[in-house]
């Protein structure tokens, strides 16, 4: 089976992981642009890390197999540093066009400020200006209340809500989502957020429709496995294979297929030639004609 | 791609001083024969999105507006191999714009539309408009970037633009300035040139597509490969035959450093 992790920041984790995933099965993912760990004090840092999700990250992947697409935005977290937010929010246009970016996001709430409102509302706007899809964040605290303000805003704006990924969602706030027609990501971490178990729970629970189940791993104690690890529990609990699926590959591919930029098709950058460390190319006969 | 060697494709470099891109073809010239050749290729919805924005280019260019065309080629025209028939090749015939057939379509169009951005950017504007659209681009477009310098007008002014390239570590990257580019035999100084076929050796990109490059021989690039096959074997590891077929001529030598 075929594995999509829609929700990982491959820029803080190491080959050593990508080969990991590459074996468990996953081979496609999308990589929110998101905060770093500390606030950043430059808008140019955000142009180049958009430029290593484009650019560096993608290549990266293909290195593995794994088709890599991002999602940009400025994030809730660091929507608080005015003079920085303003001047990242000028930047994305110039972003947003291109190739392999398959959303907005992550955008959303974290302390649930003014400043946050209005970037959130800003991007959704940003969004439809580019016939793109969002990936809504959810906060860590206040997250019923988060989630809810997150659909209103989606409402207020009139942005389409089949076009909306609301993400990191719990017992809680899944019901909420699924009232809407937005979809409804999980993220499945060691600790926090929601469980293996957790998940096959709510599975039974609510079905399949619009569920999608991520790793979000990060920097910070997490797991790039989760999706194969969470398929692993949905076996075991007697899930049928055609639920699991639609969970794992086919709803990340049909949400974020919206933005009629996922390629899944379209072959790794030279993978032939690049594979194994460049081995191939070099093992290569070339055409030699004569010199001189 | 272009296989082999490909230097027939290419005027030498002194030859280019009298002869601009060896077809007397001037940058707007260039322009309109490459939208051309690219529209013909389009049909639809593809066709209607380049024919606006070709005409949204204006003077001054508005770098986002060019930037968005840019960036969306390859999504609206798709990357098919660009194949000149015949008719087309002789219409040609001389140009170097023949060297662009097999190329994607895409890349082709990205190239035709950094050709018009210099008939609406001041001279003194165009080759940091350049430096600055490879600095924001994505892998494939640094790629079309690089392929195209040599058809834009002055392309020596790319210099830094094109030598930043070698420093990628993205290998696709790497190879649109060295491999099946004359522009390094021609713009590049003798240790920018020999630090590419350096690190040309080191990540398995082959000699036999760096233009030009038996003209660029020297007793430095030599000593360079030398000892880069001393390390190799050194630490029992395979010396790529490229070492010997192109830069030492000697092929069965046995490497000591020197």
């Amino acid at each position: 089976m075929k594995l999509f992790d829609p929700h990982i920041h491959m820029t803080s984790r190491t080959t050593s992981d990508y080969q990991a995933m590459a074996d468990a099965g996953i081979s496609a993912i999308i990589e929110p642009s998101f905060w770093l760990g500390q606030p950043r004090t430059h808008v140019g840092t955000f142009e180049d890390y958009f430029l290593s999700l484009l650019g560096w990250e993608r290549f990266r992947a293909s290195q593995f197999g794994i088709s890599h697409f991002c999602t940009l935005s400025i994030n809730p977290k660091e929507a608080n540093s005015p003079s920085i937010a303003q001047g990242v929010l000028e930047l994305l246009p110039r972003y947003l066009e291109k190739d392999g970016v398959v959303a907005v996001g992550e955008i959303g709430f974290d302390n649930q400020t003014d400043a946050e409102e209005h970037l959130f509302a800003e991007q959704l706007k940003l969004a439809m200006e580019f016939d793109l899809p969002v990936l809504i964040h959810t906060p860590h605290r206040d997250k019923k209340r988060g989630t809810e303000r997150s659909l209103e805003l989606v409402s207020k704006v009139g942005f389409p809500e089949h076009r909306v990924l609301i993400d990191h969602n719990n017992e809680e706030t899944l019901p909420l989502v699924l009232e809407t027609d937005c979809w409804a990501g999980h993220s499945i971490y060691p600790d926090t957020k929601m469980d293996e178990l957790r998940m096959v729970a709510l599975i039974q629970t609510y079905g399949s429709d619009r569920i999608i189940i991520n790793s979000a791993a990060d920097w910070g104690v997490s797991d790039p496995l989760k999706v194969p690890k969470t398929v692993a529990a949905m076996f075991e609990a007697g899930l049928d294979e055609q639920t699991i699926q639609t969970v794992v590959w086919d709803n990340p591919v049909a949400f974020f297929g919206q933005s009629e930029r996922l390629d899944l098709d379209r072959d790794p950058i030279n993978q032939s030639q690049l594979w194994e460390g460049n081995s191939v190319l070099r093992g290569q006969e070339p055409v030699v004609e004569p010199q001189n | 791609m272009v296989d082999g060697s490909g230097d027939a494709l290419y005027t030498d470099a002194s030859e280019e001083q009298s002869t601009p891109c060896g077809a007397l073809l001037t940058s707007d010239l260039i322009s309109a024969n490459l939208l051309d050749l690219v529209l013909r290729r389009c049909s639809g919805v593809a066709k209607d999105w380049l024919l606006r924005s070709v005409s949204s280019l204006d003077s001054p260019l508005d770098p986002n507006i060019f930037g968005a065309a840019y960036a969306g080629s390859r999504r609206r025209l798709g990357s098919e191999p660009f194949i000149l028939d015949a008719d087309e090749q002789a219409a040609l015939k001389g140009s170097e714009l023949l060297a662009l057939s097999q190329h994607p379509l895409d890349e082709v169009c990205r190239i035709a539309l950094l050709s018009r951005a210099s008939e609406y950017l001041p001279t003194e504007d165009y080759s940091s408009f350049i430096s600055e659209l490879y600095l924001r681009g994505d892998n494939f477009e640094r790629q079309a970037l690089l392929r195209g310098l040599i058809y834009l007008p002055n392309p020596e002014r790319f210099l830094s633009t094109a030598v930043e390239a070698c420093r990628t570590s993205v290998q696709v990257i790497f190879e649109a300035i060295a491999c099946d580019n004359p522009y390094p035999w021609r713009y590049f100084l003798e240790p920018n040139y020999n630090q590419m076929v350096l690190k040309a050796l080191f990540i398995g990109s082959p000699l036999v597509r760096v233009v030009g490059i038996h003209k660029r021989i020297t007793p430095e690039l030599v000593r360079m490969a030398k000892d880069y096959a001393a390390e190799r074997q050194a630490a029992n590891r395979s010396v790529p035959e490229d070492i010997a077929l192109y830069i030492t001529k000697n092929p069965g030598v046995r490497y000591e450093a020197i």
